[in-house]
């Protein structure tokens, strides 16, 4: 009896430790949360992102921008745009840039993957 | 068509075509939605048996929310929404947008009224139910009380301008003014009937030709680069019965403030309302010759939401709402009631966008109501999602 289950331990463990690392080399920045885990974001563009999720998670969840699936410039400016004006969103005119080249960085991350797993396997 | 036909229709087909001609643009459109599936379990039995639903067990909450951009100025929302109602028609408008200061608004929506509306998508929110003034169907004795003081959402058909601006890069002004249909109720009207002012079933027109009318205006401060205050006010007045002749006014303040990802709101709602005294044998108390032809049902609350790590957060709210005034014979109330509710919940993010929640709420009551006690105690388990 102690056997199965150090087994079925065992098997558990394993098949997590497997998975948590297929989910982490998929994905360069990854999920923590509600949003992302900053220190997996570029350095450049880390201000960027503290802003983006400090300001847009005063109303709604992070999950409406980050997996929209939307990765034109031209969406995002209209977007932000529209939420900016959204009564008491606190985003000023000037911090505008500094969301939408977040989303400019987080869209070529998103296209990025979307190519990787669109990729023909090669069989051997 | 004759010519009082040509008088209408050619204005609007100049307005639309001065609207959407000009420079090329693509329409835009985003798809968003969310769900809630909330289980919400209380010993306490509100109502005698048989005599209607009592808003226990499972409820379902969805919306799916489609914004098309047809020009840079101009964008339509259409927002369809299931919860205890059915399908409802949450939002249905044209915006029309001069400047960041002028915004236009016409169709059918939610006019801007405190801060809770703003984010009254179970999605948007931690805890599975609304603050008890706003709350439209989860709180216990909801029949004894016919819900809170202003139930929401509360769409409505009507126009509203409305706008936003900055004074530097710290201080922000909203402001808003609306005209549409109201809430609605009968002709010997003891209170707002909530489910003919909102049902599509009952037709989405008004029973009066008299528009209802308020407003908002809110100041947002930061103070720090993660930190600001907003102090808001809002209004509604309007008359609820087909003659036009009742009235009711409901008045509001609120103050959220936020700092980090740590939030407090405040808010304070207060109705007052016109009743039917015509014959005063259906009330309880004496209608004294002056005065007595009113009530007023009022109430607040105080939460504070803050996050322990990235995927969990904790919510403490407690709640306050009181009614002062005449009561119909059959009615569990007395002139004055009240009700006070201790809410303590968590929110736990099991991915980005799917939250679990749950919360335990402790409510005191000043009268004994059909249950024959003044407490009880009821949870919430759910499951909410946003896409």
């Amino acid at each position: 009896m102690k056997r199965t289950w150090a087994l079925a331990l065992v098997t558990m463990v394993t098949s997590a430790s497997v998975l948590s690392a297929c989910v982490k080399s998929s994905q360069r920045v990854r999920a923590l949360g509600d949003g992302l885990d900053a220190r997996t974001i570029p350095v450049e563009y880390r201000a960027d992102y503290e802003l983006f999720a400090q300001r847009c998670s005063k109303c709604h969840s992070l999950s409406r921008p980050l997996d929209n699936g939307r990765i034109e410039d031209r969406f995002w400016a209209g977007y932000v745009e529209r939420m900016r004006r959204q009564p008491g969103s606190g985003i000023a005119p000037e911090e505008v840039p500094s969301i939408l080249r977040f989303l400019h960085f987080y869209s070529t991350e998103v296209a990025a993957d979307i190519e990787a797993k669109s990729e023909p396997k090669e069989v051997k | 068509m004759n010519t009082s036909r040509w008088l209408v229709v050619a204005p609007l087909i100049a307005l639309i075509t001065a609207l959407f001609t000009g420079p090329a643009w693509a329409v835009d459109r985003n798809v968003a939605g969310s769900l809630q599936l909330d289980y919400h379990l209380s010993p306490e039995r509100s109502t005698p048996v048989g005599s209607g639903p009592t808003f226990r067990g499972f409820t379902t909450e969805a919306a799916l929310k489609l914004t098309a951009e047809i020009s840079e100025q101009a964008s339509v929302n259409l927002k369809i929404c299931i919860g205890c109602h059915g399908f409802e028609t949450d939002m249905v408008h044209l915006d029309y947008r001069f400047a960041d200061e002028l915004n236009v608004r016409v169709g059918r929506f939610s006019p801007s009224f405190g801060a809770f509306n703003l984010r009254h998508d179970p999605a948007n929110h931690r805890l599975s139910d609304k603050p008890l003034v706003y709350d439209m169907g989860r709180m216990l004795r909801v029949r004894d009380w016919n819900l809170g003081v202003l139930p929401s959402p509360f769409p409505d058909n009507g126009v509203e301008a409305s706008g936003t601006h900055w004074f530097g890069s710290k201080t922000q002004l909203d402001y808003a003014a609306h005209l549409v249909s109201g809430f609605k109720g009968s002709t010997a009207g003891a209170d707002l009937d909530f489910v003919q002012s909102r049902s599509g079933s009952l037709y989405y027109v008004d029973n009066n030709d008299q528009p209802a009318y308020g407003g908002r205006l809110a100041l947002t401060e930061r103070f720090s680069q993660n930190g600001d205050v907003t102090l808001g006010t809002s209004l509604m007045r309007g008359a609820f019965d087909p003659g036009a002749k009742l009235m009711y006014t409901i008045t509001g303040a609120d103050l959220t403030l936020r700092i980090d990802r740590t939030n407090l709101r405040i808010e304070y709602l207060m109705r007052r309302q016109d009743l039917d005294v015509s014959d005063p044998t259906r009330y309880r108390y004496e209608v004294p010759a002056k005065g007595g032809d009113s009530f007023v049902k009022h109430g607040g609350y105080a939460e504070l939401e803050l996050p322990v790590t990235a995927s969990l957060d904790l919510v403490g709210r407690f709640d306050a709402l009181f009614r002062s005034g005449n009561v119909l014979v059959d009615s569990p109330l007395q002139a004055r009631s009240g009700i006070f509710r201790y809410t303590l919940g968590t929110a736990y993010s099991l991915r980005r966008g799917l939250r679990l929640k749950y919360s335990t709420e402790l409510w005191s009551f000043s009268d004994t109501g059909y249950s024959g006690r003044n407490e009880a105690v009821s949870m919430h388990i759910g499951v909410a999602t946003a896409f």
